[in-house]
């Protein structure tokens, strides 16, 4: 239940919109205990076929709002551009100074949703990967070998594209930014930033890398397909920079 | 049957639509099922639908199709014929796994949860083929490169009756076929409105998706992906075709808009006939130019609001103390989002590595069976255990061995906002593919002693494991 409970602490911390793009990991789990308690080898070509067809299901669910937002990442992607551009042109002027304020503030948010579809597109493949392998234990089928072979191919893991415009940003960002200032300014910096939480994205930031961290952080199920453990050297700071949810007063 | 009569009568290329759609009524009441359907011994649960099928291929080797108007009977001639069938995972595990008897009754079940179809690369060409082509061959599913999943006849499926006008709206929603169709597509999709309206109830009824996209496009092209969305909104029907943009395609498309006059007065069918893009369709550069106008309104209707709140206080020497605090700010935010990213990456990789992995000692392990099959019937069975754990004590290394160098690499420290990270990187890569490079080297030695008892090959990869773990 490890990552169950990890993915539905990502969700619940993730971007509004995203929440119900994720993978469902608890319902197909329950599927497989289903499958995996009864059935007949009579039923078992239905049942996996079954099975097959949620998660195909699933896959398109995470293609289609993967493609969605990456459409919506290369328009921005050229908007942003065309902004800088129009920046540098202007001179000093006032409205320069303000534009190139927000346009730093759009490059770091836009940097940041981007590699959050990143981290959703890897968390959904983790899941997937997980729930094959659940399946393939319980049922002593070799359905996972295959079928993660079609997942490697498809939109929604296939990140090159993204990977490619979060280097770009990168890149302009020397472009936008002042040359970086001595140590002083970065205590500062982690209060204005946690006051920020640009419009989540900082926090979800944060939290998908604690997240990341603590799934693989060595499981009783280490197998040659599990991910090696993470070291942050500095995930001290990080957990003082996570913003913990509200707590809710029922 | 009720269905023939209306195949002759429409366009070649809108056959296999047809006959898509007819199966796709004719499976959703299993009373209707054509006969020589059901005979067929390979286990049919219900043809599959694919246009996309046909586009992805079209994209992926674009210039051999794009001018041909016959193309999916080309097409369709040239690749061995795509059974329709529950799916590769399955078949590469249980071959034949489902029961002839199978019914709709399974897929009613199912789809009663989730509607959507997935599709398969399965259209015929002619039509006096289709009922012998996809049944009586056998099913080559390796080769397929496209998603397989089961046609889930949606329960709201219309009487048979009504399908003749689906098949209409069929052929105007395909958009992926050839370029004359595109064109054909955009003229009748404009012209009539009304299409659009009832490409949503169809959409709804018989959704169709292909998401796979083949890995060698063209750059300047999109692909066709069909994704389908949930069938309970088809209110959204214009994100049921998915279309996976690039940026070039968005330059082409922001070229066409500007020769337009701007965004505003741009009008989809302009951008569409400038664009001049195979497989694009006046549905993808609609909705396209919806984000694209929202893209370009918002920031500036956002500027306007912030202009008028800020007030004279927030004008003077303060400004400039927050603005250098706010650089800070977003210093840090970037650090930690370029963390998460290299992160990302390198797991991916990872993740990417182990598969390539997995995927090459299952063939090396079934080379092995057979080649020990031959020599000694027996004992195949007790070679299976020892090369599975020689593999995964091969992947183990493998994969330690990389992270930590990675690991190691980004030492990123949070509290130095210095952007040092991009220096970083760069002695990880090198490390990450000389380690690679020695991957190779030892796996290809393995698979040159094949042959050998698994003994021998445990010792080959202990020694493997020696080098790498100094």
């Amino acid at each position: 239940m490890k990552f169950g409970k990890r993915l539905k602490q990502q969700i619940e911390q993730s971007l509004p919109g995203w929440r119900d793009y994720f993978l469902s990991y608890k319902d197909l789990k329950k599927l497989v205990r289903l499958i995996s308690s009864a059935s007949p080898p009579l039923e078992c070509g239905k049942a996996e076929a079954e099975f097959v067809c949620l998660l195909n299901d699933e896959i398109d669910k995470f293609n289609s709002f993967f493609m969605e937002q990456e459409e919506d990442f290369i328009i921005h992607h050229k908007e942003l551009q065309q902004r800088i551009e129009k920046v540098m042109e202007n001179g000093i002027e006032k409205d320069y100074k303000e534009e190139l304020a927000k346009i730093r503030k759009d490059i770091v948010n836009f940097h940041g949703e981007m590699v959050l579809l990143m981290n959703y597109s890897n968390i959904n493949y983790t899941g997937l990967a997980k729930i094959l392998k659940k399946y393939d234990k319980r049922t002593g089928g070799v359905l996972r070998l295959p079928f993660i072979q079609k997942v490697l191919e498809q939109p929604f893991f296939t990140t090159d594209l993204i990977s490619k415009l979060i280097k770009e940003c990168e890149n302009t960002l020397d472009s936008v930014f002042p040359p970086s200032v001595s140590d002083a300014g970065t205590l500062r910096g982690e209060k204005e930033a946690l006051a920020l939480a640009g419009e989540g994205i900082f926090q979800n930031t944060v939290a998908a890398l604690l997240t990341m961290q603590e799934m693989r952080r060595g499981s009783s199920t280490h197998s040659h397909f599990s991910l090696p453990p993470l070291k942050f050297p500095d995930s001290d700071i990080l957990h003082t920079l996570q913003i913990l949810p509200p707590i809710q007063i029922p | 049957m009720e269905t023939r009569p209306a195949l002759s009568i429409q366009r070649p290329g809108a056959r296999q639509m047809n006959i898509c759609g007819a199966s796709g009524a004719l499976s959703s009441s299993s009373t209707v099922l054509p006969s020589p359907l059901t005979q067929q011994p390979s286990g049919v649960i219900s043809p599959l639908y694919s246009n996309s099928g046909v586009a992805g291929h079209m994209f992926s080797s674009s210039s051999e199709f794009s001018t041909d108007l016959h193309f999916p009977l080309v097409q369709l001639h040239e690749q061995p014929p795509q059974s329709p069938f529950i799916s590769q995972s399955i078949d590469s595990g249980t071959s034949a796994s489902l029961p002839r008897s199978v019914d709709s009754g399974v897929f009613q079940s199912a789809s009663s949860n989730h509607r959507r179809a997935s599709n398969d690369s399965w259209c015929t060409d002619s039509l006096p083929d289709f009922l012998d082509f996809p049944l009586s061959s056998t099913i080559p599913n390796n080769h397929l490169d496209n998603n397989n999943g089961i046609v889930i006849p949606s329960e709201n499926l219309d009487k048979p009756n009504d399908w003749p006008d689906w098949a209409d709206q069929l052929i105007t929603d395909n958009d992926a076929l050839t370029s004359d169709w595109s064109q054909l597509l955009s003229d009748a999709s404009v012209a009539n409105p009304e299409t659009m309206s009832s490409q949503q109830i169809l959409e709804t009824n018989f959704p169709v998706q292909e998401p796979h996209i083949s890995q060698q496009l063209p750059t300047t092209s999109g692909e066709t992906c069909n994704a389908a969305g949930q069938s309970s909104s088809a209110n959204s029907a214009s994100a049921k075709q998915r279309m996976r943009w690039t940026p070039e395609l968005h330059e082409a498309f922001v070229d066409a808009v500007n020769k337009l006059g701007g965004s505003e007065r741009a009008t989809p069918k302009g951008v569409l006939k400038l664009m001049k893009v195979e497989g694009l369709t006046i549905y993808h550069v609609k909705s396209h130019l919806q984000k694209y106008r929202t893209a370009r309104y918002k920031p500036e209707t956002t500027e306007e609001a912030e202009k008028k709140l800020t007030s004279i206080e927030e004008l003077s020497s303060l400004d400039l103390k927050t603005g250098i605090e706010l650089t800070e700010a977003l210093r840090l935010q970037m650090e930690v989002q370029k963390r998460l990213h290299e992160q990302l990456e390198i797991q991916r990789n990872l993740q990417l590595r182990i598969e390539e992995q997995g995927r090459y000692l299952q063939m090396m392990f079934e080379k092995q069976c057979k080649s020990g099959m031959d020599l000694m019937k027996g004992t195949s069975v007790t070679n299976e255990n020892p090369l599975k754990e020689s593999a995964e004590a091969a992947q183990n290394s493998l994969s330690n061995n990389n992270l930590e160098v990675e690991s190691d690499n980004s030492k990123t420290k949070l509290s130095n906002v210095a952007a040092t990270s991009g220096e970083t990187s760069q002695p990880a890569k090198e490390k990450q593919i000389a380690l690679e490079t020695a991957v190779l080297e030892n796996l290809e030695e393995d698979d040159t002693d094949v042959a050998d008892s698994p003994s021998s090959k445990r010792v080959k990869v202990d020694r493997y494991e020696r080098t790498n773990n100094p």
